[in-house]
């Protein structure tokens, strides 16, 4: 039996819709390739591997996995709505509360894209058969020592300086005690006293979605970025059982510390979304928030305006959001938590709080008297790590062009949007953009043209990377969108299918039909021009006594319609009669041949009748 | 081993000429095993080995030196070993059952060059103790029912009884001299990063070193300077075993090392100082000591010119006055035979002791959180009042671990937990933690100052001669006399009776044992434990035997071991003093 797509199944189930080839076609169709399960797809790795392929930079691997199970997700959701009673403001109209500033912080753990372990040679893996990577020292061996992978320092390196931080040529590992299971040592090895990477920043133009009230630009400083291990994965079973991955045990993260600078919910939410961009174009990072790779805190305080002399209220902490959108609920909602508490005449406590998808209220998990000491202890394991001048130098010229500079380019040499620029840079984390260069490159070369001075079949590339290519899919994770950019639809094939749209050989709407055919893999992105062909879809044009005669039809018995013309050619009214003119071309369309027909020669031809033959006409009669 | 020396004992068994009759077990009658089965000194023991030539004893790895001749060797069970009959449980019920999956550097090195496993010895558990009784298998016992002094007590007695011509210890704050000084063997503690610690369970990672166990010195530095030479032996899974260059380095400036280890390019053209060789011959004319491993000098001739430092501040109240006069026949016999004996002054000794018991706490603290129950030791469920908190809440509220953790460790380990626990807490860091890391700098600075060899670790620091106390003499307008190596007791007193170990008042009395032997280790230094005879009343018709330790500059190894040898030569060859 023929298997629907998940994503299909889902749309039907939850959405009562089908998809537009009808249900009949889909059963029929070839498959669409489904993502394959991670740990298939995978050569299995063994530990202390000497390849050096093992590093699984598995962009492809299906993020599913990281998500909350979306049942689950629509239950709280319900719930929590169901418990707030009223209907949530806006978030963009909700940035202030008048009389109060509100004071964030943030801290965000990004997984680095490195082959192995912080400090055993064990490889690092994304959903990889459980317990598949794991050193000695990973599980706390008793006996076992660390031992530095000097390698982990190239993507941390980078990542610091896309921070603009100052890389120490000296720090040091430290000890951090709890006890938990995901944690075999009891504690965790990471940066505290002594970082590697201090006093960066990062510059949030209005563009990166940052609050309105926050003007055009703002900096937010980066106090430090640290080293450190991750712990393990816990996988709930059902009647209190936890399983345990000792796969992601010991695998390094980056810690980055923002200073408390933002007083907007919506800029700390850019401000994640930018880090991620940051951490994704200078290639430190695995992958971002919404996989699983990017997790973030925030502290939240409150004081009333005019109260500098107080210095900050009392913060809370927020743990491990992993969505934009979750920062910024989240924030919004401990905010006007804490400024009820506080006009209630209560007091804000040092505590430790949580969030979940959907809901309106931050939660309670430890207070201050439950708070862990968390015994910080230099490693005595450990030497100090020592960063020379030249690997520093040699990162910060390789660095290639940072996210900022690229969104100029694409804005001012490509003339895309803000909003469109953005998008394609973080898309795929970073994958997309790449797509859309590899199709504009094919594109130049179909249509024979160097230049990106001409803006228009950049920006009809950049359309179709966004939207039409989006609209293929529920979740962007079905393209199979690759690191270098490429994916179901080749590039080649979406350039093919552009450049005869371009010069005008096809229509959009046969456009789009050859992209989803492209995509089903019914037709090869080689055989494109001439699937055209064989099926006969070459847009052979009307000629413009066609379309005249076609508009005389139409405007036969449309005396109310010409009426509006010819007030706005006798100066009665002042905005030309457009949306009336756009009436008619709609009617002409339904008329005629629609694969012969473009809207824009229709609409030519309909108005130059208007103006030489109907008008003249009407103003005789009178 | 002379005849001599065997009757000092009093004790039939260190009669028994072990080496060169192969392996120690042979013609040990049955009563002697029963004997020896209450002293409790092994944890495991390898089952016999077949009538075979010894070097099957490492029969998967090709041999990468001409085999020497095979010793006996017993390992302290904090070692890893991989034999599926020796478990390493570290003395603790944690462990009890843990076969470690992998080998210890160290034992496979000695392997390597003819080590026959014989068995893992009893200790402290987790090496926290000095009379090897906190152990989850019993106390160890040597002869005449006295402390076999700890925590590698096993180790020692194993050695004491002959029954290992080797005995592998780890030595954290004395852990091995003092129970050499206890017994009346050789207890060798090497410069910190010299041996590899891999396989080693941690105690306290920045004072744990592995050390020798042996009957002579000589055992010790065949292995670790002689045809062995463990000292050149750089191992990667240990981060802080020092690197080749460091150790081509740290050699260069240094005597006794024969065949050397090559210098690299890059770090002999950065070296801070190929002068410190130089100054160091500037310093001291033609050297006295030189090349004097090789040469098969007398010991009398070795020492001759070597400058022994007494460290005033040594000289404590609680010094067993036997112990103080065997001292100081040891010094005058050692003058007589042309060395210089010269007071130095450690002005930072008196708080070494403390900042040890705030260091190997803390350290011992982080690095036992790993037995939780859950990896380690099973599960305590249902000792908790609360039982489906254990479940629900278990993170939060650290109850699963507790009881567990409360069940699983001995007194003395829960002790140091808590005292490591609570010095690296946020509010008591500052004024334990840190203040005992200065007083460490201070401890390795003082040593610096006394020792005319730099340590090669450091950049030479200045010294003010007015923060000397005025019992000092000066060498010249320039300062003291500086001196090869201090020359002090391992322990303040004789091993103790057991049972007195037993009925303590105090716990913490028994870290007083470690006042000789912790700041040698808080400054990573070599130090070696040889016996003493020292008079005091026979018991049982044992003489009394304390330990005298040899402390030397950073890498000085080779001749401290050396040195080591020709002075216990001569305190052997001539009793120090008579028996009252």
């Amino acid at each position: 039996m023929t298997r629907i797509s998940t994503s299909e199944l889902r749309r039907y189930l939850l959405s009562g819709q089908i998809g537009r080839q009808g249900c009949q076609r889909v059963l029929r169709a070839p498959l669409v390739p489904r993502p394959a399960p991670a740990a298939v797809g995978h050569t299995r790795r063994f530990l202390n591997t000497t390849t050096t392929t093992a590093t699984t930079t598995t962009t492809t691997a299906s993020p599913v996995t990281a998500h909350e199970p979306l049942r689950k997700q629509l239950k709280e959701q319900a719930k929590a709505l169901k418990a707030s009673g009223k209907k949530k403001k806006k978030n963009s109209d909700n940035q202030t509360v008048p009389g109060w500033e509100l004071t964030v912080g943030i801290e965000i753990h990004a997984q680095l894209n490195t082959a192995r372990k912080l400090f055993s040679p064990a490889a690092t893996s994304f959903n990889d058969h459980p317990n598949s990577h794991v050193a000695l020292f990973d599980v706390a061996m008793p006996g076992s020592q660390p031992v530095f992978q000097p390698a982990t320092l190239v993507p941390a390196v980078r990542a610091a300086l896309a921070l603009n931080c100052t890389i120490q040529p000296v720090s040091r590992f430290d000890r951090k005690h709890y006890f938990h299971w995901d944690q075999p040592a009891g504690y965790q090895i990471t940066q505290y006293y002594e970082p590697f990477a201090r006093n960066g920043r990062i510059v949030l133009n209005a563009r990166d979605g940052i609050a309105a009230e926050d003007g055009d630009r703002i900096e937010v400083g980066i106090q430090q970025v640290q080293l450190e291990q991750d712990t393990a994965k816990t996988t709930a079973q059902p009647g209190d059982v936890q399983w345990l991955d000792f796969n992601r045990v010991g695998v390094p993260l980056i810690e980055i510390i923002t200073r408390p600078q933002m007083h907007h919910p919506a800029t700390a939410a850019a401000l994640v979304r930018k880090i991620q961009m940051l951490l994704t174009s200078v290639d430190a990072c695995v992958s971002g928030m919404e996989a699983g790779g990017l997790r973030a805190d925030v502290n939240v305080s409150v004081r009333r305006t005019g109260d500098l002399a107080q210095g900050l209220g009392t913060r809370t902490e927020i743990k491990n959001l992993s969505s934009f959108k979750a920062v910024e609920d989240a924030i919004i909602a401990e905010r006007d938590r804490q400024i009820a508490l506080l006009d209630a005449g209560g007091v804000v406590l040092g505590e430790t709080r949580g969030w979940s998808l959907g809901s309106t209220e931050t939660r309670r998990l430890r207070g201050k008297e439950g708070e862990v000491d968390y015994r910080y202890m230099p490693d005595p394991d450990l030497g100090p790590v020592v960063i020379g001048a030249p690997l520093v130098k040699h990162l910060a010229e390789s660095l290639g062009m940072l996210p900022d500079a690229e969104i100029d380019q694409l804005m001012e040499q490509h003339g895309l949007s803000s909003k469109d620029a953005l998008s394609l840079m973080l898309l795929d984390n970073g994958a997309r953009v790449q797509y859309y260069y590899n199709v504009l490159d094919q594109l130049d070369r179909l249509l024979g043209s160097t230049s990106t001075d001409e803006t228009g079949h950049a920006l009809l590339a950049a359309n179709w990377c966004l939207h039409e290519l989006g609209k293929l899919t529920d979740s962007p994770s079905d393209l199979r969108m690759t690191a270098d950019g490429e994916c179901s639809v080749s590039s080649v094939g979406l350039a093919t299918i552009l450049s005869h749209l371009y010069k005008r050989e096809i229509t959009a709407k046969v456009a789009k039909d050859l992209l989803w055919g492209v995509f089903r893999t019914e037709i090869s992105p080689d055989g494109i021009t001439q699937a055209i062909e064989s099926e006969g879809l070459w847009f052979k044009e009307l000629r413009d006594d066609e379309y005249a005669d076609l508009a005389d039809c139409v405007i036969e018995g449309e005396d109310k319609v010409l009426k509006e013309f010819a007030r706005f050619k006798e100066g009665k009214s002042r905005a030309y009669p457009q949306g009336k003119l756009m009436f008619l071309v709609g009617k002409m369309m339904r008329a005629g041949p629609e694969e012969r027909m473009d809207p824009a020669s229709a609409e030519r031809v309909m108005k130059a009748r208007l103006d030489e033959v109907y008008l003249p006409g009407l103003e005789a009669a009178q | 081993m002379s005849a001599r020396a065997g009757l000092r004992r009093g004790h039939v068994l260190c009669s028994l000429t072990r080496r060169g009759s192969g392996i120690g077990r042979v013609g040990v009658s049955s009563a002697q095993q029963q004997q020896r089965r209450l002293l409790n000194h092994f944890i495991s023991r390898a089952p016999p080995l077949p009538e075979t030539p010894p070097h099957n004893g490492v029969p998967d790895e090709p041999l990468s030196q001409p085999q020497a001749k095979s010793f006996t060797l017993a390992v302290k069970d904090n070692i890893a070993t991989t034999t599926s009959s020796l478990p390493t449980t570290c003395g603790s019920a944690f462990l009890a059952s843990h076969h470690s999956p992998f080998e210890a550097t160290i034992v496979t090195q000695l392997r390597r060059r003819g080590g026959v496993l014989v068995g893992k010895t009893n200790l402290d558990e987790f090496g926290m103790g000095s009379h090897s009784v906190n152990s989850a298998f019993g106390p160890v016992a040597q002869k005449a029912k006295r402390s076999a002094g700890g925590s590698s007590g096993g180790s020692a007695v194993a050695v004491a009884e002959g029954e290992a011509d080797v005995a592998l210890g780890t030595d954290t704050g004395g852990s091995v001299r003092l129970p050499a000084a206890y017994t009346g063997t050789v207890g060798y503690k090497p410069s910190y990063g010299m041996l590899s610690r891999h396989g080693v369970v941690p105690y306290a990672n920045s004072l744990d070193t592995v050390g020798l166990l042996a009957r002579s010195v000589g055992a010790v530095a065949e292995l670790v300077v002689g045809a062995g030479r463990l000292w050149a032996e750089h191992d990667p899974m240990d981060p802080t075993s020092l690197s080749a260059a460091a150790r081509a380095r740290c050699a260069s400036v240094r005597e006794g090392y024969q065949g050397g280890l090559p210098l690299p390019r890059d770090e002999s053209s950065q070296s801070q100082s190929p002068s410190l060789g130089e100054r160091y011959t500037q310093r001291h004319g033609s050297s006295t000591l030189a090349r004097s491993h090789e040469a098969e000098k007398s010991p009398e001739a070795m020492v001759k010119g070597v400058r022994f430092g007494i460290p005033l501040e040594y000289n404590i109240e609680e010094l067993d006055p036997c112990i103080r006069d065997a001292w100081a026949a040891a010094a005058e016999r050692l003058r007589a035979l042309g060395a210089r004996i010269v007071p130095v002054s450690l002005p930072s000794t008196r708080h070494a002791l403390s900042a040890y018991y705030v260091i190997a706490p803390a350290e011992a603290s982080s690095n036992l959180a790993k037995y939780d129950g859950v990896r380690y030791g099973s599960v305590r469920a249902d000792s908790d009042e609360d039982d489906s908190k254990t479940t629900t809440d278990a993170a939060d509220g650290g109850v699963l671990y507790a009881a567990t953790r409360g069940h699983g460790f001995g007194e003395e380990v829960k002790r140091r937990i808590l005292l490591g626990s609570y010095t690296l807490s946020s509010e008591a860091m500052d004024n334990y933690f840190l203040q005992a890391q200065k007083v460490r700098r201070l401890v390795r600075r003082d040593f610096d100052r006394v020792f005319a060899l730099e340590n090669p670790l450091h950049e030479p620091e200045a010294f003010s001669l007015s923060d000397l106390p005025d019992t000092v003499a000066m060498e010249n307008k320039f300062g003291p006399t500086e001196v090869d190596f201090l020359l002090c007791p391992t322990a303040p007193t004789l091993a103790p009776l057991l049972e007195n170990v037993m009925a303590q008042r105090s716990p913490v009395d028994a870290y007083m044992n470690d006042v000789f032997t912790v700041p040698a280790s808080l400054a990573g230094l070599p130090a070696i434990s040889i016996p003493m005879e020292v008079a005091a009343e026979k018991e049982e018709g044992v003489s009394a035997v304390a330990g005298l330790q040899l402390i030397g500059q950073f890498w000085d190894d080779a001749r401290l071991l050396a040195v080591a040898g020709a002075v216990s030569d001569i305190l052997k060859a001539v009793p120090t003093v008579e028996g009252r």
